[in-house]
């Protein structure tokens, strides 16, 4: 097993052209584990490690590969509470389990070498030791894929979850800020995604007219087509239907930003399983090409970013991805961009301009029919928003979208095209998927 | 409670020992003139390393939007909520901001678009951070 | 003496996410001793009202988190209470005027004798 950490797999520039391998890698399968609140720190089959050992088994089935043709596995290795959690991220309870849990893997923390050796993958030859978020390794595999590193690959992406320790406690409790934390802390900002995108949030409804509250219906649908994925925490847990009352009445968390406009932190796996074109014609699903990747990772000018920096940088994510997979706005008819803060998600849409909104036509939009049923199905995965902080239901949407078989959220226009991401948006990346290679 | 105190490092002593002192020094790139905040390695415009030094500025901006934490991380601060965070832009470079919790504001009340200049505010012992208040 | 006692859910009954201290046995011997009952939470008003329907308790009030202020106008006692869990519960309560109470810690003496 080779490390490449030399290995230059990003498409993070202009002016790359069409991807070369596009068409040529998919997407045969996928799995879910159940999406729980949190771990109760007693049940080991619902560990980190117990459902990312199971989303992967239900993506070899749902392929209809076995463990010995498997010989890639991409896994991020850090707790979805990301560096600031600090020393608190590792959360596991003292003492730890009996093997295979005597440490943090399997419990808070999930990687490619730990999950190789309990699932008894004989065959891997490619698994980097530190793998990117989800919005990245999606990229990541579809290059090694289509550069021949490996042929048949295992996309793990675990969130963990445990009863307070969310981004509580370790730096959050401390008296002092390091890093860059000193920037930021002693004036309130944790520095978190909510605060990121709030700021430009707001100085877009100064800039093009709009209330914070007419994000409610995005929100709202999120909800509705959460209800209607039957993996997700809210279909999955009786959460009801989120109304406008329910939004408009709910408590601020950094007013504007409302407790509805917030993803809830969940216990939860996903896998997916990449190979060649050629191969998942073979398996047992229609295959979903991939017809392009792209990463971006922007610096920020100051403190904070404004938001023309995001409109910057949102536009050039558009423009790398439209030029890599030789699309164009017209040519998407899934668009599941990420949601983990409302906040966020009309930058994308304005700029890919996805049927044809532009900048500062998001709220609008929100306005008219983009229920699954209708004429616009927008994010029609729910997001987090819909399902719990998974960051998964874009791909997974995508693909079912792009197979048939996305049940009641099935849309009724067309879909052969289905662009997803996880993006924050200064960094992260964008996959275009296809239901024909070209 | 008090705010959460920085910890100064190599990279930033000059910026807080300046704060300190109650002076605003802000990197700047002697080949290009850009300034920079907060500090990094290298100059972000133009790519220098050795013509980064330190300049004062005069420490006027304006507030370019608010919010309002109710509901925050942050320990320390708990018992302050709910309490303004606004972003300055500074007025030699408005593409300099700065976070402020504009003591003196009312919380909810802040004017958008006003002018503001900086003060300093001591957080722990020795220790001060730039804060900006509301100029009439 | 009228009193009134708030339940937060998550963290603090043993029906919540996670399940607190305070059964629903012990609520419904407080509603049966009198006590002005109901939730205050940051499920959604919809949710709680099930909750109560799901155990047959009768509560007089479900409100969010940040609406204890409407139950106080509402509903006239000597004493008015809140049980929570987290720092946002007590932040609430006192607002409001309400005592704060953290689960757990035998806060049921307040209404169940010892
Ligand atoms: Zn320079």
């Amino acid at each position: 097993m080779t490390a490449q950490s030399q290995y230059r797999w990003r498409r993070d520039k202009e002016g790359l052209g069409v991807w070369e391998h596009r068409g040529k890698v998919a997407v045969a399968g996928y799995g879910h584990s159940p999406v729980d609140r949190r771990w109760d720190e007693t049940s080991m089959d619902q560990t980190l490690g117990a459902y990312s050992i199971l989303a992967c088994q239900k993506a070899m089935a749902d392929a209809g590969v076995t463990p010995d043709q498997i010989d890639g596995v991409i896994c991020c290795p850090t707790t979805i509470a990301g560096a600031s959690g600090g020393a608190a991220s590792n959360w596991a309870p003292r003492p730890f389990f009996d093997p295979p849990y005597d440490s943090e893997w399997g419990l808070t923390r999930v990687n490619a070498q730990w999950l190789i050796k309990q699932m008894n993958l004989r065959n891997v030859k490619y698994a980097p030791a530190s793998a990117p978020t989800i919005g990245e390794m999606v990229g990541m595999a579809s290059q090694a894929v289509g550069d021949g590193l490996c042929t048949t690959c295992l996309v793990i992406y675990p969130t963990g979850n445990l009863t307070g320790r969310y981004r509580r406690g370790g730096e959050n409790a401390e008296d002092y800020a390091k890093g860059e934390r000193q920037w930021t802390v002693p004036w309130g900002n944790h520095g978190g995604n909510d605060f990121i995108n709030i700021f430009p949030h707001n100085e877009y409804c100064l800039k093009y007219g709009g209330a914070h509250d007419d994000l409610a219906p995005f929100v709202i649908n999120q909800h509705r087509n959460g209800l209607m994925t039957p993996w997700g925490f809210n279909a999955t847990h009786d959460v009801p239907q989120l109304t406008l009352e329910d939004y408009v009445t709910s408590r601020y968390i950094l007013n504007p930003l409302r407790l509805w406009d917030c993803d809830r932190p969940v216990n939860a796996s996903a896998a997916y399983l990449f190979t060649t074109a050629d191969r998942a014609r073979e398996m047992q699903q229609p295959p979903v090409y991939v017809l392009n990747h792209s990463q971006h990772n922007f610096k920020q000018r100051s403190t904070q970013p404004m938001l023309d920096e995001i409109e910057t940088w949102t536009d050039f994510a558009a423009r790398q991805m439209y030029e890599g997979s030789g699309l164009s706005a017209g040519d998407v008819d899934i668009f599941n961009p990420y949601d983990g803060y409302s906040t966020m998600t009309q930058f994308y849409l304005e700029a890919f301009q996805w049927h044809g909104v532009k900048r500062g036509d998001a709220f609008a939009f929100y306005a008219d029919d983009i229920r699954v049923e209708g004429p616009h199905p927008f994010s029609s995965g729910g997001g987090n928003l819909g399902n719990g902080r998974t960051r998964t239901s874009m791909y997974t949407d995508s693909i079912e979208q792009l197979r048939g078989t996305a049940g009641r959220r099935q849309v009724k226009v067309r879909a052969e095209t289905a662009l997803c991401a996880f993006t924050t948006p200064s960094s992260g990346g964008w996959l275009m998927l296809g239901k024909y290679p070209s | 409670m008090p705010k959460v105190i920085p910890a100064p490092d190599e990279l930033s002593k000059p910026f807080w020992d300046g704060v300190n002192k109650k002076r605003l020094l802000l990197q700047n790139c002697a080949a290009c003139d850009a300034y920079q905040y907060p500090p990094r390695e290298t100059c972000a415009t133009c790519g220098s390393v050795e013509s980064l030094g330190w300049k004062e500025v005069r420490g006027r901006g304006h507030i370019s939007s608010y919010i309002v934490i109710e509901d925050g991380r942050l320990d320390r601060r708990m018992p302050d909520q709910p309490y303004n965070l606004a972003v300055v832009t500074l007025d030699e470079d408005p593409g300099i901001n700065f976070y402020s919790n504009l003591p003196g504001t009312p919380v909810h009340q802040v004017p958008v678009g006003a002018a503001v200049e900086v003060f300093f505010e001591e957080v722990g012992p020795g220790q001060l951070i730039h804060e900006w208040r509301v100029t009439r | 003496m009228a009193r009134l006692i708030s339940f937060d859910i998550d963290g603090t009954l043993e029906v919540g996410d996670p399940p607190g201290a305070i059964t629903m046995a012990m609520v419904r011997i407080a509603e049966g001793l009198g006590i002005i009952i109901g939730s205050c939470s940051d499920r959604m008003v919809s949710d709680q009202t099930r909750i109560w329907r799901d155990h047959r308790i009768p509560v007089q009030f479900t409100v969010l988190k940040h609406q204890l202020d409407t139950v106080k106008a509402q509903f006239a006692a000597d004493e008015y209470y809140h049980i929570g869990d987290t720092n946002m519960d007590r932040f609430y309560a006192e607002r409001s005027g309400f005592k704060f109470l953290l689960t757990g810690a035998g806060v049921e003496r307040l209404w169940i004798p010892q």
